[in-house]
């Protein structure tokens, strides 16, 4: 009862200081030295956050129903672990959770700013309070988390199981801080464009923020792929889930901007693309949100669908971009003079071909995701749009894009030539040489496969042998590119090699295919805290003589009623074996699924070494200042 | 005459409008070849002919319908006014039961029958998915 | 001139899009079942609770009384806040109660009703909750007051004092 009090009237005295904070800065914009006043009150709009949020903690702690969100999303038989993910596993906590982080960053950001000139940081300032104003009058209008309910309930409905995960309980506040990462890059960005003030210092400056944001968006990322595949059973990582695509997105025009300042970093070039590249990657983080919150899309993330909320976010949104379209064309000034032309052949070049390449990549996506719903709209015919739209579109591309990629980061700036052809070409045909070897027995689409898997191959060798000769000069971006290059070549090999079969078994059953032969021993019955643990134990015995055991789990939950499958992975350094079991109503078989999938761990720890190129990025510009 | 770099201007110009043209057209064209549609079991029943293409196929899964052996399940989805029998053999979802709403994607055999490729049911008791929902408010 | 153009065919577009997003907000995708209010109620038969009998919603509701349809089951927490209330109501004689037991167990469901009480006159079984659909219910608790074979008044939840009273005096 009392923290939910103390978390709703500090939400609206953060408000107020937002609006403070607002007022302040534009009659601080003409002075000359920033007011220490507009610090005081990002503190206190922080602080007032942490408050309302930490009393949201409370409540979900002590399972206070008689808060509708905590009544809505938590049980008391719930371990104490999950009560607290419970906070930001639904819609009005994890709001709260994106207004700390918000508030957070803006925070950040004005204590390391100091060698930025002032009129740049108010301005970012001011941009980053219409973000947060308009975030906390959503919260407070249309989301409220501290919603009294009375009579109080004795017990809660419980947070969904699928999300009681350790997993997926840093899911969400890692991708959030990607996402919010991207609104301080969108108001830096608007700043700077209207003061004219795009330069090389400004370029290192708005690098460290794209780095951090490029850093948790990825990881968030892959949290999420890594839950989806051992929680959802359905045996593999991606599925291009709208909701995934929603993530996607950012990602890719983030990474797309990472490159584009680099090179803005060296030489006053490809503004636009910046400027452009920032907006876009804020407007897909929102309208993700906007998405997958308003219910438009549907998806495994069941969020309480509310219209209103989806209304609120859509109007919002769309201001937003309609004041950064009106800021670009009027403000933004192509710098003829220091238009100076490149060779083709030269890194700008290179960088310039990743950008198309990220573009072309996000336009398949964007229309992947959305096209159903424009069709619904407009024809009312329902449809979907599976995997094989994005295979066929994408993996052709692939090709060019790892080869742009392995010979880029090797060219000079502005002119340049290669070297070392003999040794390239030598590569090549070494990659050549070893997929082919790899594929000689598969016969399926072999000539795709080989040249795919040639290119990832090349990529991998020449991102070694730079690993090497560059003595670490640029070492974070060599082994962000040898990550990249690891992780095409375990997904090919993952996809080309996986092997599952899918069967319906009775207790003490066996089943027998190529050789292998499984016996479904028993069924083992057990109760938890919160579930009926139903666990079945298979013997798997291989034909070359060797044996496995698995033992796939039912959860049959009693607060929600809900059945989910636990998969038995058994990981080893080349695949993974993978059973799951699911249960169908009144039946005695139960259908299980069994899979061996290569290099799944690869998959995982290339995305790691990724991240890793990313956070030396980040660190090495540091200790040079 | 023109200088090179107004020609380097127009190459590249025109190279990146061909690109463009080129891209939209690939994506339309796959989309087209890639789209699955749905439809309801009364949708099915009234078809002239039986399309070669993928469908999803949304309705309620009939009562004391399923029925499994060690290979395939097979069952019938219904939309409370014409029904199809669906036989599958892969991963069933947990929510996937009698009474339930359910999503089927597969290829037809003919009006009566679905090979089903892909089922589809949701982790949320209250859901159920758009395309049944206004499948059965039609009826 | 030209950037002029680009300006006005890119808002063009966005408002476009906004648009079509707009009208995509309005079908939602959470399955809400018509609210059949002062509709007829539908027809059905169900399974009487503990016995093979079956009964048809013809031979169950007579037009000219007034009735109470309460979905409840076991493991719903909810419902037994509400529990007292409808033992309360059981008292009153111008009410029929009628319970729809839905998606429970059998003795799950007899346990509860030895420890709390039984308060209703007729108890149907909806073992797979497809009557509850055909009600239009979202979920238990929910409770349906029905007159002249038509629902008049539908309570979506736990019921409450406040409820109670509406009850009372529409049922007078």
């Amino acid at each position: 009862m009392l923290s939910s009090t103390i978390g709703y009237y500090s939400l609206i005295l953060g408000l107020c200081s937002s609006i403070i904070i607002f007022y302040f800065s534009i009659i601080n914009y003409q002075d000359k030295i920033l007011d220490i006043k507009i610090f005081y009150f990002t503190f206190f709009q922080l602080f007032f956050v942490i408050i309302s949020f930490l009393s949201l903690v409370l409540s979900f702690i002590y399972s206070d129903f008689s808060n509708e969100t905590v009544f809505n999303n938590s049980h008391t038989t719930k371990p104490l672990f999950y009560k607290i993910s419970g906070t930001w596993g639904n819609h009005e906590g994890s709001l709260l959770l994106w207004q700390l982080v918000l508030t957070l960053f803006i925070f950040i950001f004005l204590f390391k700013s100091n060698n930025q000139s002032k009129q740049y940081r108010i301005l970012t300032l001011l941009f980053q309070e219409i973000i947060i104003i308009g975030f906390f009058i959503f919260i407070i209008k249309t989301s409220n988390p501290f919603n009294y309910i009375f009579p109080i309930p004795k017990q809660g409905l419980g947070l969904n199981p699928i999300l009681q995960d350790p997993l997926l309980a840093i899911h969400p506040p890692i991708l959030y801080v990607g996402y919010v990462g991207s609104s301080i890059i969108f108001s830096s960005v608007l700043a700077a464009t209207i003061l004219n003030i795009i330069s090389r210092d400004w370029a290192s400056h708005l690098k460290k923020w794209i780095l951090v944001t490029w850093f948790f968006l990825s990881l968030g990322i892959l949290f999420g792929s890594i839950w989806a595949y051992y929680e959802l059973g359905w045996g593999g990582f991606w599925f291009w889930d709208p909701v995934e695509n929603v993530s996607l997105m950012p990602w890719l025009t983030l990474t797309a901007l990472l490159h584009c300042v680099l090179v803005l970093e060296k030489k006053i070039v490809l503004t636009s693309w910046v400027v452009i590249l920032s907006i876009m990657t804020f407007t897909l983080s929102m309208c993700g949100t906007f998405l997958v919150r308003s219910g438009i899309l549907n998806s495994v993330h069941s969020f309480a669908n509310d219209p209103e909320r989806g209304l609120y976010i859509l109007i919002f949104l769309f201001s937003l971009i309609f004041l950064s379209i009106f800021i670009f064309f009027f403000f933004h000034k192509q710098n003829i003079k220091n238009y100076s032309s490149f060779f083709w052949l030269s890194k700008e070049t290179s960088i310039l071909i990743n950008n198309w390449f990220m573009m072309y990549f996000l336009s398949v996506v964007l229309i992947g995701t959305i096209y159903p719903i424009f069709l619904e709209v407009i024809s009312s015919q329902k449809i979907s749009v599976g995997p094989p739209f994005y295979h066929k579109l994408i993996i052709p591309f692939l090709f060019p894009f790892l080869l742009a990629m392995a010979i880029g980061p090797n060219l000079k700036w502005i002119k340049s030539n290669l070297e070392n052809k003999v040794n390239l070409i030598l590569f090549f045909v070494l990659s050549i040489f070893v997929s082919s070897f790899i594929l000689k027995n598969s016969d399926q689409k072999f000539l795709i496969n080989t040249f795919l898997l040639s290119s990832a191959f090349y990529l991998f060798f020449i991102s070694i042998r730079d690993l090497f000769t560059k003595k670490l000069k640029n070492f974070s971006q060599n082994i962000a590119h040898f990550g990249f290059s690891l992780l095409i070549l375990s997904i090919l090999l993952n996809n080309i090699f996986s092997t599952e079969i899918i069967f319906n078994l009775k207790e003490s059953e066996s089943f027998e295919y190529n050789g292998n032969k499984i016996i479904f021993n028993e069924i083992i019955q057990n109760n938890q805290k919160n579930y009926v643990s139903i666990i079945g134990n298979f013997t798997i015995e291989n034909f070359d003589g060797k044996i496995d055991n698995f033992k796939p789990e039912l959860r049959i939950y009693n607060q929600p009623n809900i059945v989910t499958s636990e998969a038995d992975i058994k990981t080893s350094f080349l695949s993974d074996k993978f059973m799951v079991m699911n249960l169908v109503q009144n039946q005695e078989y139960f259908n299980v699924r069994y899979q061996v999938k290569p290099f799944m761990i690869w998959i995982w720890s290339s995305v790691v070494l990724i991240c890793l190129g990313a956070l030396i990025g980040f660190f090495k510009k540091k200790n040079e200042k | 005459m023109y200088g090179r770099k107004v020609k380097l201007r127009f190459f590249f110009v025109v190279l990146i409008i061909t690109t463009l043209i080129l891209s939209v057209f690939l994506i339309l064209k796959s989309l087209e070849e890639n789209v699955v549609y749905f439809q309801s079991p009364t949708e099915i029943k009234e078809l002239t002919d039986i399309s070669k293409k993928k469908i999803r196929v949304g309705g309620m899964v009939k009562n004391s319908s399923v029925s499994i052996n060690s290979k395939e399940i097979s069952f019938v989805i219904t939309d409370f006014k014409n029904e199809i029998n669906v036989t599958y053999s892969g991963l069933v979802p947990n929510l996937f039961s009698e009474g339930k709403g359910v999503v089927a994607e597969g290829y037809l055999n003919d009006k009566n029958f679905l090979t089903a490729s892909k089922i589809l049911a949701k982790h949320d008791e209250n859901y159920m998915p758009p395309e049944v929902k206004s499948a059965l408010e039609e009826k | 001139m030209r950037s002029k153009f680009f300006l006005f065919i890119i808002i063009l577009i966005f408002i476009i899009i906004f648009l079509i997003f707009y009208k995509g907000l309005t079908n939602y995708s959470i399955y809400t079942p018509k609210i059949n209010i002062e509709n007829d109620i539908p027809v059905f038969s169900a399974n009487i609770f503990d016995s093979d009998l079956q009964v048809s919603s013809k031979e169950l509701f007579d037009p000219k009384k007034s009735y109470l349809l309460n979905i409840w089951s076991s493991w719903c927490v909810p419902c037994r806040d509400e529990h007292a209330l409808l033992m309360d109501l059981s008292k009153d004689e111008k009410v029929n109660l009628i319970g729809l037991n839905y998606k429970d167990r059998l003795n799950n469901a007899k346990n509860y009703l030895n420890e709390l009480g039984n308060p209703y006159s007729k108890i149907l079984v909806d073992e797979t909750g497809t009557i509850a659909i055909e009600w239009g219910a979202f979920g238990v608790p929910e409770t349906f007051l029905i007159y002249e074979n038509k629902v008049i008044k539908k309570y979506i939840g736990p019921l409450n004092q406040q409820f109670l009273i509406e009850i009372k005096s529409l049922i007078k």
